[in-house]
């Protein structure tokens, strides 16, 4: 008995033994397994941003030598007019993408929704302007609102003058009218998205909607906008980061002009690295920038924590 | 599949990842990538020389690339074009991977090359194949920095005053020769609807810096602007002051620029050009790098383009003067292997005065002007008129010492990015003059204390 319990145990021991080596074993796999994306990560994304916090210490033109300066660079950031200026214009792009493109494609995410035959052809319509270049784009804003040749000007003729304004020169609507065209490339594709998840909401919410009398208003308001929480807590995520980042739109447009008028912090963070060749401060604004994400995802998780459903 | 293959799989994707990112340019062009360059033959140098993408005059191969290798057997010379060649360069240059021969936008945009180490000093191939006699003489000098030559211009240019001729002669007005002149013609176009210039920075801020240049050159005059470059005169002066005033109320109380601020601020270089060739309006002041460009929206609305010196914009400037400006440069790279070859390159392109001007003519002598000594009848056959007349006269002017200096050849970059950037500040009331010029002051100050400004032709007969 004492001996098949030696036995026993030793089979046991052994099939232990066994079963720790390969589960060890399936660990070091799962770590070999990322390991190319992980080594890619490090190469081409961490590697980078260190090195660009670094840079951001230090006097580099972009080129040569470079000497560390502390965090003068952030001080000079302090007290740089420009900067400010393109921090308000970020946030001010910001509070409209939050809201202009979210509404539109809001709204007629859930008019397509109604709308059973031909949708995809809509779906298409609205979503080409997001695939296309953004200089195409730009290019055929940019004669539209031409103050000498483009549809104000065009318009005026027949006495319709509300649209005859140099939009893109002057200073009080330069921003707006980048916006505007980004707008308009952008807000199809949350529309795409938000039709999406409109389309798996359970039907049956709306039949008992229906029943309990609610108008289309009121099922869009207690059963579409809580049944895609998720998709869209996503996407104001989403546009909180890229408008912190903003650069192509305002960059092809104005260039951040007139007299900074539609700066923001990409297009700073350019001139400075490449027209003032001062790579140094261009990276503290690059680091300035990363803390704008960092912030929105903080607070994205920050809610999550607090136990909002999102 | 069991926990040991789990293992080696992806080791294996690791180490083809490792293998791939270890293979060196070569290794991977020669699997056929286009943009590649050619695999040189036993024994044959390929010289490699990035140009600005839109500027490589048409007949380059055959008047140029040819001739330079038949001359030179077992070099072989690509030229490539570049998006932004200066913001891919400074790429390029840090990660040791540039060409042999350096292009950049302008002289001052050198120094800070210079600084890292990075250009050639050309003084020893300049005394052996004698550059400074081939090139023109401001042109030779504009490439030395602190005694040494570093580049030579690949193009030279100058600031003019185009016009609609046939609107000019159906209003019977003549070109203006001063500022009296230039205010009344502006007047008249404004009364008859017209705007009196044409320009816009829409698409190329530093359109700001050509019209700061002839305001400096043209109200506070060549000799102020060679006293605040060499150090004897502050840029606070008053005359500055004057020059940068007088531009704002053109510009932004007069709207004298394609009608208003707004729109100089809206319009691109096109349409500026498209502007002054419908007759919208009359006159445009600009670089003669639209030699190639003016003439087909002239063409196109069947109208005939014509220029003139500038006017005088001050009682105190009593004489025109032609700008002196280096469009691109060319340097060799320090840690180029085949620096004479590049050099064999440059001494080809600056050596025939013909040949230049055979290269020049495919980009309507806006581009690839190289500054080498020209007289009329070096000009292919058919070549137009006007711009034979341009150069004929440029020669003459400048050689007798009424020379101006324009802000992308003469300043140093700091400055020169100051100049024409916050302008707009004091355009649209933001900035003061004062506050301005004082900007400007203090930039140079600290150029000044490095040693990094830029040599300057002295104004006057020499």
């Amino acid at each position: 008995m004492a001996q098949t319990t030696t036995v026993t145990t030793a089979a046991s021991g052994s099939k232990e033994t066994s079963t720790r080596s390969s589960s060890r074993l399936q660990g070091i796999g799962r770590w070999v397994f990322i390991a190319p994306l992980l080594i890619l990560n490090i190469v081409v994304i961490i590697g980078p941003s260190i090195a660009g916090l670094a840079v951001a210490f230090t006097d580099w033109s972009g080129i040569g030598a470079m000497n560390f300066v502390g965090l003068s660079n952030f001080g000079r950031l302090w007290q740089d007019k420009i900067f400010f200026r393109a921090l308000t214009n970020n946030i001010i792009w910001t509070l409209i993408f939050l809201i202009v493109p979210v509404t539109l494609g809001l709204v007629g995410a859930y008019m397509l929704t109604g709308i059973r035959r031909g949708q995809m052809i809509f779906r298409v319509v609205y979503f080409i302007p997001y695939v296309m270049a953004a200089v195409v784009n730009v290019q055929l804003w940019r004669f539209l609102m031409h103050p000498r040749v483009g549809l104000g000007p065009w318009l005026a003729q027949y006495n319709i003058t509300f649209l005859d304004y140099p939009w893109l020169g002057s200073r009080a609507t330069a921003l707006y009218a980048v916006a505007f065209m980004d707008n308009w490339h952008f807000w199809g594709f949350l529309l795409v998205i938000y039709l999406a998840a409109m389309s798996a909401v359970d039907v049956e919410l709306y039949e008992v909607a229906r029943l309990d009398g609610a108008t289309r208003l009121q099922q869009f308001r207690h059963v579409t906008l809580p049944s895609i929480r998720p998709t869209l807590v996503f996407t104001l995520l989403m546009i909180t980061i890229w408008s912190g980042l903003v650069f192509d739109y305002v960059y092809i447009t104005t260039g951040g002009g007139p007299a900074n008028a539609s700066e923001v912090m990409g297009t700073f963070l350019y001139s400075s690295a490449f027209e003032r060749f001062e790579a140094g401060y261009a990276a503290s604004i690059g680091v300035m920038m990363t803390l704008w994400v960092a912030m929105a995802v903080g607070g994205f998780v920050f809610l999550r924590r607090i136990g909002w459903d999102i | 599949m069991k926990a040991g293959q789990w293992v080696v799989v992806p080791l294996l994707l690791v180490i083809a990842l490792v293998l791939a990112g270890c293979a060196t340019p070569a290794e991977q062009s020669a699997d056929g990538d286009a943009e590649a360059p050619a695999v040189a033959t036993e024994g044959e140098v390929t010289i490699t020389w990035w140009t600005e993408s839109g500027g490589l005059p048409a007949n380059v191969e055959e008047a140029f690339i040819q001739p330079f290798e038949e001359a030179n057997p077992g070099i072989k010379l690509e030229i490539i074009p570049q998006e932004s060649i200066n913001d891919t360069l400074r790429t390029a240059i840090q990660a040791g991977e540039a060409p042999d021969i350096l292009q950049t936008p302008g002289a001052s945009f050198i120094a800070e090359f210079v600084d890292a180490g990075t250009v050639e000093v050309l003084d020893t191939y300049a005394d052996d194949l004698g550059w400074e006699e081939k090139l023109l003489d401001w042109a030779y000098q504009s490439g030395q920095l602190g005694g040494n030559l570093y580049s030579i211009p690949l193009t030279y240019e100058s600031m003019v005053l185009y016009y609609n001729k046939a609107l000019f002669d159906e209003n019977g007005w003549e070109v203006p020769t001063n500022l009296e002149e230039f205010n009344a013609i502006a007047d008249a176009a404004v009364a008859a609807g017209i705007n009196p210039l044409a320009y816009g920075n829409a698409t190329w801020q530093p359109s700001n810096e050509h019209l700061m240049g002839i305001y400096l050159n043209n109200v506070a005059g060549p000799e102020n602007v060679y006293n605040a470059l060499t150090g004897a005169k502050q840029w606070t002066d008053p005359e500055f002051a004057d020059a940068t005033e007088l531009l704002r109320q053109h510009i932004a109380d007069n709207g004298w620029f394609s009608g208003s601020l707004e729109n100089y601020f809206a319009n691109s270089g096109d349409d500026a050009n498209a502007e002054l060739a419908s007759g919208d309006a009359a006159m445009m002041m600009s670089g003669t790098w639209l030699f190639r460009t003016l003439p087909e929206f002239f063409d196109e609305m069947e109208a005939e383009w014509a220029w003139a010196p500038l006017p005088t914009l001050s009682p105190d400037v009593t004489e025109y003067n032609y700008q002196l400006a280096t469009g691109s440069t060319l340097s060799i790279n320090a840690d180029s292997e085949h620096k004479d070859e590049a050099a064999k390159v440059i001494d080809f392109l600056i050596s025939d005065p013909v040949r230049v001007l055979t290269l020049a003519s495919a980009s309507g002598f806006g581009e690839w002007m190289v500054p080498v000594p020209i007289s009329a009848d070096d000009f292919p056959v058919g070549t137009d008129q006007r711009i034979v007349d341009f150069f004929s006269d440029f020669a003459a002017v400048t050689g007798d010492g009424r020379i101006g200096y324009t802000t992308w050849t003469f300043w140093p970059a700091a400055p020169n990015v100051q100049l024409w950037e916050a302008v707009e500040s004091v355009w649209v009331g933001e900035l003061s003059i004062d506050e301005y010029l004082a900007e400007q002051q203090a930039l140079w100050d600290q150029v000044r204390e490095t040693g990094a400004t830029l040599p300057v032709p002295a104004p006057g007969a020499q």
